[in-house]
C-alpha cells in the first residue's frame, strides 16, 4: 500500500506553491480584476446610425484606448415623437472613482467613430454608477461563510464524536479554507474578473468541497470500530485508499459536466462562462486533492500532537 | 422479476417519464382545475439571455418636482427595489445607484409575454414608488365623497416607517398590522396622535387612501398596531403595502430602453446544447464503470434533472447562463450519491457477498456517507438563502432542491430499481456490476 501520510509534505508543498504563485499574481496584476459590479464606474450611451456592429470590437477598442475594464451591449429606444426606433451603444467601463474625465470621454469617442457609425452631432449620455455588488452583498457573502464553517464545524463535531469530533470538523473546514484559497490564487494568476459569479463559484465549492472529506472521514469513522489495534497513521492511510475509488469517481462525474461546458464556452468564445467554470474545474480537482492530501494528514498530526502531550490520557 | 418488483420498478420508471414529458411540453400542461403546470419553455430568460429593460428611475417629492435625495435615501429605496425583486424571483439584475446625478439605474429581464416595445408588467414588477403618507384627515368634508379628503402637511412619510408586519391580535384574535417608526417619525407621530385623540389619520398611497385608524391613546414609543382589518388577507397586503412604499421618495421612469441580451443570440442554444452533452457523458461513465446500476442511476439522474427544471420553471425564477452552468454542475453533483451506494455495493461484492446481501449493505453501510455529505452541503445553502440577494438567493434555491432531489433519487430511486432488478436471473451476472473473479461465499 502507498504510504500517503509519509509523503504529506511534498503535498502541503505543492498546495503552498500554488498560494504563492497567487500572490505573485496580485502584485504582478497589481490587485483584483474587479469588474464594474464591483467597483462601479460610468456607464456611457451613444447614439448609432445603425443596429450592426459588434459589441466585442467595439469593447476591446475602447478597452485599449482608455485602458480600463469595459463591456459593451446594444440598447433601443423609441423616440416618443417620431416613433423611430433610435439604436444605442451601451459602454459599461469599471472605474473605481465613477467619474471619467473629460479626457476619457473624448478618448472613448474617438475609438467608437474610427471604427463604427456613429449618428452624427450626438452627445454620448454618461451615467456613474455605484458598484452594483455592494459593500452589503460581500459583506453578506462574508458572513454566511463564516457562519457555514461553524456550523459544519458544529454538525462534524456531532457526527463524528467517536473520531473526536471538534477536531475532525476543524481540519474538514482547513480544506475547505484551503480551497477557497486555491480559487482565490486562479483569480489572481489568470487576472479573472471578479463579479458576481465569482461569489457563486466560491460558494459552491464551500458547498460542494466538504463531500469528499466525508467520504473519507466515514471510512475512518467505520474503520476505527473494526481495527483498535492499528496506530492512527495507518488507519487514516487505508481508509484514504479504501476510498480512493470513490473519491476520485465522485470528482469525475462532477468534472465531465463542467467541462463539457466550459469546452463550449470556449470553442464559441462566451467569456463569462468560461471565467464562471474555469475556477470551478479547478475548485472541485481542488476539493478532492485537499480531503486526501491535506485535511486528512492535518488530522492524524494533531491527533498525534495531542497524543504525545502528557496531560491528555487518551490513549 | 417476480411480480411486486416489477410494479415497484415500473411506477418509478413511468412517474420518471411523466415528469420528463411535463418538464419538455413545449406548451406546459393543462391540468383541469389545478391550472398549467409551466414548462422548461416557460422559464423567464435572464437579461444575459433574453435582453431586458433599462430604467432610469429619478426621485420626486409628492408634488412631482425634483427631490434632491441624499445619498442615504437613494441608497434605502435601492434595497427597498432588490428586496420586491427578490420577492418575484427576478434574481439576475442591476440596481445601481447614480450618486452624481440622484438616479437610480433597473435593468431588469424582459417578462415571458411581454415586449421591448411593451414592456409594461415588467416595469410592474419593480411595484408601486408612489410616496407613502400618514395624513390628517378633515372631518368636515368627509361626508362628500368616497376619498376622503386631508387637511394639513404629512405626519409621517414613507421614509419614516422602519417597518410594517402583519400580526394577529393575541386578544381579539383580530387582523392587525404593526408598526416601527424611525426616531424622526416617533417625535412626529407622538405629537399628532396626542392632538388627534379620536380622530382618524388616513394613510394614502399617493392619492390613494389604503387605511384610516382612529387613533385611540397617543403613541410617543414609535410602535404602533393598526387594529381590526376584515381578514387576514387584507392585513397582510396593507403590512406589504406600508413597507414596500418605505421608500422615501417617490420615483418616476425618467426613460426606459431596451438592452440586447450581453451573450448574442446563440448562447441559450450552446448553453442547452453542452448540457445535453454533460448529460450523456456523464451517463457513459456511469454505464463504464457501474454498468448495470450504472444504467439505472442514469434513469435516477434524469428524474432528478427534469423536477429540478420543473421547480424552475413554476417558482419563475430567471435563469442565466451561469444559472444554467449551475444547473448542469448538478447533473455531475446529482450522481455523486450513487458513486458513493455503487462503489460500496462493489466492494461488498468482492468480499465475498452475496448480489442481493451486497446490494443490501451496500446502500446501508454508505448510508452515513451519503446523508452526512449531503446535510453539510444543505448547510451552506440554507445559511446562503438566508443572507444573500439576487444571484446568491436564485444560486441558493437551486442547490437545495438539487440537495434534497440528489438524496431522494440516489436512496429511494436507485435502489427500488436495482433491487426489482436484481430479482432478474438474467441481472446476476456479477460482471453487470463491475466486479468479476470473486467467488460468492455463503452468507
Amino acid at each position: 500500500m502507498i504510504d500517503l501520510y509519509g509523503k504529506r509534505f511534498i503535498f502541503f508543498g505543492l498546495s503552498i506553491l500554488i498560494f504563492i504563485a497567487g500572490i505573485i499574481g496580485y502584485f504582478v496584476h497589481g490587485g483584483f480584476n474587479l469588474d464594474i459590479q464591483f467597483e462601479g464606474g460610468a456607464i456611457v450611451s451613444l447614439q448609432m446610425e445603425d443596429n450592426k456592429f459588434d459589441t466585442e470590437k467595439a469593447a476591446s477598442e475602447v478597452s485599449k484606448a482608455i485602458n480600463k475594464k469595459v463591456s459593451a451591449q446594444k440598447s433601443e429606444m423609441t423616440n416618443p415623437t417620431t416613433k423611430e426606433k433610435i439604436h444605442m451603444l451601451v459602454l459599461n467601463v469599471a472605474e473605481k472613482s465613477q467619474n471619467l474625465s473629460s479626457q476619457e470621454v473624448s478618448k472613448t469617442l474617438d475609438a467608437i467613430k474610427k471604427n463604427f457609425k456613429v449618428k452624427k452631432d450626438t452627445q454620448p449620455e454618461i451615467r456613474n454608477v455605484s458598484a452594483f455588488i455592494g459593500q452589503e452583498l460581500l459583506g453578506n457573502a462574508m458572513k454566511a461563510a463564516a457562519i457555514v464553517c461553524i456550523l459544519i464545524i458544529l454538525y462534524l463535531w456531532f457526527r463524528f464524536r467517536t473520531m473526536s469530533g471538534p477536531s475532525a470538523g476543524v481540519f474538514g473546514v482547513v480544506g475547505l479554507l484551503h480551497d477557497a484559497a486555491v480559487m482565490i490564487a486562479v483569480y489572481t494568476i489568470f487576472n479573472i474578473p471578479v463579479n458576481e459569479s465569482f461569489i457563486a463559484a466560491i460558494l459552491t465549492i464551500l458547498g460542494y468541497s466538504m463531500c469528499d472529506t466525508i467520504i473519507i472521514y466515514d471510512r475512518i469513522r467505520e474503520n476505527t470500530k473494526l481495527m483498535r489495534k492499528v496506530p492512527i497513521a495507518e488507519l487514516v492511510n487505508k481508509s484514504i485508499i479504501q476510498t480512493l475509488g470513490r473519491s476520485i469517481n465522485t470528482v469525475l462525474t462532477v468534472l465531465i459536466s463542467i467541462a463539457t461546458v466550459y469546452g463550449f464556452a470556449a470553442y464559441y468564445d462566451i467569456a463569462s462562462v468560461k471565467e464562471f467554470t474555469f475556477p470551478l474545474l479547478v475548485g472541485i480537482a481542488s476539493g478532492c486533492y485537499s480531503s486526501i492530501f491535506i485535511a486528512s494528514p492535518l488530522w492524524v498530526m494533531w491527533k498525534q500532537y495531542k497524543a504525545k502531550q502528557p496531560t491528555v490520557s487518551n490513549a | 422479476m417476480r411480480g411486486k418488483d416489477a410494479v415497484k420498478f415500473f411506477t418509478v420508471v413511468a412517474v420518471i417519464a411523466i415528469l420528463t414529458f411535463l418538464a419538455f411540453n413545449p406548451k406546459g400542461t393543462e391540468i383541469p382545475n389545478i391550472g398549467t403546470i409551466p414548462s422548461a419553455y416557460d422559464i423567464r430568460q435572464a437579461a444575459d439571455l433574453k435582453g431586458g429593460i433599462d430604467a432610469v428611475l429619478a426621485p420626486k417629492d409628492k408634488d412631482g418636482k425634483t427631490y434632491a435625495a441624499k445619498t442615504e435615501e437613494l441608497k434605502q429605496a435601492k434595497s427597498v427595489i432588490e428586496h420586491r425583486l427578490d420577492a418575484k424571483g427576478v434574481m439576475d439584475r442591476v440596481v445601481a445607484v447614480d450618486q452624481v446625478k440622484k438616479r437610480i439605474t433597473v435593468q431588469i429581464p424582459l417578462k415571458k409575454g411581454t415586449t421591448i416595445e411593451d414592456p409594461g408588467s415588467t416595469i410592474d414588477d419593480l411595484g408601486k414608488m408612489a410616496l407613502l403618507t400618514f395624513r390628517e384627515i378633515d372631518e368636515t368634508k368627509s361626508a362628500t365623497g368616497p376619498v376622503v379628503p386631508v387637511s394639513g402637511d404629512p405626519i409621517l412619510e414613507g421614509k419614516n416607517v422602519k417597518s410594517a408586519k402583519y400580526q394577529q391580535n393575541p386578544q381579539t384574535g383580530g387582523h392587525d398590522v404593526a408598526l416601527v417608526l424611525d426616531s424622526e417619525g416617533t417625535k412626529k407621530f407622538a405629537e399628532a396622535t396626542a392632538r388627534l385623540i379620536n380622530k382618524r389619520i388616513g394613510i394614502y398611497m399617493d392619492e390613494m387612501l389604503l387605511s384610516a385608524p382612529n387613533v385611540r391613546v397617543a403613541i410617543t414609543n414609535g410602535e404602533c398596531v393598526i387594529e381590526g382589518q376584515d381578514s387576514l388577507e387584507d392585513a397582510v397586503r396593507l403590512a406589504q403595502d406600508i413597507q414596500s412604499g418605505a421608500m422615501p421618495f417617490k420615483l418616476v421612469a425618467e426613460s426606459t430602453s431596451s438592452i440586447s441580451p450581453i451573450l448574442g443570440s446563440n448562447a441559450l442554444s450552446v448553453g442547452v446544447t453542452s448540457g445535453i452533452v454533460a448529460f450523456l457523458l456523464v451517463c457513459l461513465f456511469m454505464l463504464l464503470f457501474y454498468r448495470l446500476p450504472g444504467i439505472l442511476a442514469c434513469v435516477a439522474l434524469l428524474g432528478h434533472t427534469v423536477i429540478q427544471i420543473l421547480f424552475i420553471s413554476w417558482f419563475n425564477i430567471t435563469m442565466s447562463l451561469p444559472g444554467i452552468a449551475g444547473l448542469i454542475l448538478s447533473i455531475g453533483m446529482g450522481v455523486d450519491a450513487n458513486v458513493i451506494i455503487f462503489e460500496r455495493v462493489k466492494e461488498e461484492l468482492r468480499n465475498g457477498k452475496t448480489l442481493r446481501s451486497a446490494i443490501d449493505l451496500g446502500f446501508k453501510r454508505a448510508f452515513s456517507a451519503v446523508l452526512d455529505s449531503n446535510i453539510t452541503t444543505l448547510i451552506s445553502a440554507v445559511v446562503l438563502l438566508y443572507f444573500g440577494t439576487g444571484p446568491i438567493k436564485s444560486f441558493a434555491y437551486t442547490l437545495i432542491v438539487g440537495v434534497i432531489l440528489n438524496f431522494l433519487t440516489a436512496v429511494t430511486a436507485s435502489r427500488i430499481m436495482l433491487k426489482s432488478v436484481a430479482g432478474m436471473n438474467i441481472a446476476k451476472h456479477r460482471w453487470l456490476y463491475g466486479v468479476k473473479g470473486v467467488k460468492e461465499q455463503n452468507d
